[in-house]
């Protein structure tokens, strides 16, 4: 990926801050939630539950339940 | 609005009986022609005009019947299966032609049943419709999947008619009405038959096993029909039911853990299936107006955008003949069309706003927020995130990007029809994600929601980039496709079926054929016995007789002799009486 790609996603994630900081009223979110107060929950959500999925799947429950094709063909 | 009081399922099944007999191009045209005709039928029928009824013995068969909920539907599934028939303009197969046509009507059947006689049929014909599209693939994979794949839905149909049969003793009423208050053993089996259908964990491997083994066209029908029924017939019946919220959070992730570990890319995307419908199922659990709303609308962009992702995977499949993602690799260069007609599929599934996904999956998350379910709303907000990492991100790299081993390699050209159809529903993701409206309006209750406020748009965005970076820093290091499977419930009986297939099958023709070897083997022995009774006479204990029929047979010459001795015999009284 060159180096304008990473800027973008860089200047993307910073506009929805700034969105989030100065253009948003949490009490206005729909059900208002825990959450709402924690500053920049969703990219903290985002980054934690695409590790958690990757760790649980490909590390934790991979070796578990990979199988050869071969063996798979009853 | 004219009241044609024709049933729609009759357009498609007359259709799907006429198809098989006329040449190949008009079949072709047919198959996007009868789907056509039956979405102008459902469009011109007012919702709300009168039902159409046919009296069997003592019972009114309501053959079809036509609300807000069951419109939008069959408009749904009139509409993909005229993609689909684009999509499968070439194709030669009168097999497949009749039966996705015929699978199409039996969806489209079960939308506007409004008995549960009716609603079985056209259950069952959808089973058996649906099994000819895996088996055309042919090979010996197909073929077993299939027949796992049929032995499941008949499955499910006992407990579906079971439960029938005890709701309509209970009610004495064949009529559909909603169960929502009341909970009885018919109620729970019926439950159960649909949940088969909706592939609810552990109930769900017929479908993650079977897809990928379909025809290439058949999987794009597959992908449309079976469980948004069971969905259909989940917010027809089951509104409001706790239980179908829970089940739908778990195959929320359940689908999306078993997508980043497959291989195949029909497989990731069958996986997907069963996470997506995981939201509808979840909306219907909730059960409110919004809820309902958004398992609807959710059900329509996730027939658009999964037929187009299942039109991209089969495109791939047709050009290179390979499906598993570690034989694909670079092919952007060689089928780029493809690639962005997918990503759009892609981003709709991940919920990109601007996409039909995030129209719809948005309105469902935020009304499990609304009932004051948080940790639903959190826990699928991690599978949009899981849907966005491997279908969305996973997928797309390695078989349009990643290393480049095949540049060297020819694809196959693929039919401008194929391409028509993957271009239609593209521009319907698209459409309706830029103009929600087009969809909302067709939902069965007012829609009181905007998808693009601040808030879900921050949401959306913060979630979708940090996901992309995290997937781009660790793609090589834990996403790399791996040449395996990943065993599912369906080891549970795929595993002990040699066993149970020797003592249950084997064993038992073992039985028979010994049974079979031992009267034969005795019948000989006594024919040998009773071949002459003289044996008898002649044997001894400890002296046995070595029979030869020659021994004990009278010579043929001793007959003639006598013969003549009577002869003479009677010449010589003759001539002594005359003398």
């Amino acid at each position: 990926m060159k180096r304008w790609h990473w800027a973008l996603l860089l200047l993307l994630l910073f506009i929805s801050l700034v969105v989030e900081f100065f253009f948003l009223s949490h009490s206005q979110e729909e059900g208002s939630h825990w959450w709402s107060s924690i500053p920049a929950f969703w990219i903290l959500f985002g980054a934690a539950g695409s590790m958690t999925l990757i760790i649980l799947a490909k590390l934790i429950l991979g070796p578990v339940l990979y199988q050869r094709e071969d063996d798979r063909n009853d | 609005m004219i009241d044609l009081h024709i049933p729609p399922v009759a357009v498609m099944i007359i259709g799907a009986v006429i198809v098989p007999f006329l040449p190949r191009i008009l079949r072709s045209i047919f198959t996007v022609l009868i789907p056509a005709a039956t979405l102008a039928v459902i469009l011109v029928v007012p919702t709300g005009s009168d039902p159409i009824t046919l009296r069997l013995m003592d019972y009114t068969l309501v053959l079809s019947r036509i609300d807000p909920l069951s419109r939008i539907f069959g408009i749904i599934f009139a509409f993909i299966c005229t993609i689909g028939g684009f999509y499968a303009y070439h194709l030669s197969d009168r097999w497949q032609q009749t039966a996705a046509l015929l699978y199409a009507g039996s969806a489209i059947g079960v939308t506007f049943a409004g008995d549960y006689f009716t609603l079985f049929i056209c259950w069952e014909m959808m089973a058996v419709a649906s099994t000819i599209l895996i088996w055309r693939a042919a090979g010996e994979e197909s073929a077993r999947a299939g027949f796992r794949y049929l032995l499941f839905h008949v499955f499910g149909g006992g407990l579906l008619f079971s439960g029938i049969i005890l709701q309509v003793q209970g009610s004495g009423s064949f009529v559909i009405t909603s169960l929502a208050g009341g909970h009885s053993t018919g109620s729970w089996l019926i439950l159960l038959g649909v949940l088969v259908n909706a592939a609810v964990p552990p109930l769900h491997a017929w479908l993650t096993d079977a897809y990928p083994k379909a025809t290439i066209t058949g999987a794009v029908f597959l992908s449309a029909f079976t469980t948004k029924t069971a969905v259909y017939v989940l917010a027809r019946l089951f509104p409001g039911w706790p239980i179908l919220l829970v089940l739908g959070v778990i195959m929320t992730l359940y689908g999306v853990i078993y997508a980043i570990l497959a291989n195949d890319i029909r497989t990731i995307l069958a996986y997907h299936i069963v996470s997506q419908v995981g939201f509808m199922v979840a909306g219907v659990g909730i059960g409110t107006e919004m809820a309902i709303n958004g398992a609807t609308a959710h059900a329509f962009s996730h027939i658009l955008y999964t037929a187009l992702l299942f039109m991209g995977a089969g495109a791939v499949l047709q050009a290179t003949g390979k499906r598993r993602l570690t034989d694909l690799g670079g092919l952007y260069k060689k089928l780029p069309v493809v690639f962005w007609l997918y990503l759009i599929a892609a981003f709709s599934i991940s919920g990109f706003p601007l996409f039909n996904g995030f129209i719809s999956k948005s309105m469902t998350v935020a009304a499990a927020g609304e009932a004051h379910h948080p940790w639903a709303m959190l826990l699928m907000n991690l599978a949009a995130v899981g849907t966005f990492l491997s279908v969305g991100l996973k997928l797309p790299y390695f078989t349009w990007f990643g290393k480049e081993p095949h540049s060297d390699e020819k694809v196959e050209p693929l039919p401008l029809t194929m391409y028509f159809g993957m271009g239609l529903a593209a521009a319907v993701c698209v459409l309706h994600g830029l103009f929600p409206q087009l969809l909302y309006r067709l939902l069965p209750f007012e829609v009181h929601w905007n998808p693009f406020t601040r808030h879900h748009l921050v949401e959306a965005v913060q979630m979708l980039t940090i996901t992309f970076i995290i997937f781009w820093t660790v793609r090589w290091r834990w996403l790399k496709p791996k040449k395996a499977v990943a065993l599912d419930v369906d080891w549970l009986y795929r595993r002990p079926a040699s066993f149970i297939r020797r003592w249950t099958v084997e064993l038992v023709d073992d039985l028979f054929e010994g049974v079979e070897r031992f009267g034969l083997k005795s019948a000989h022995w006594l024919t040998e016995q009773v071949k002459n009774p003289y044996f008898w006479r002649m044997a001894k204990p400890g002296r046995p007789v070595e029979y030869t029929p020659d021994k004990y047979r009278p010579a043929s010459s001793q007959l003639i002799l006598t013969l003549l001795g009577l002869f003479v015999l009677v010449m010589i009284l003759s001539l002594l009486i005359r003398g």
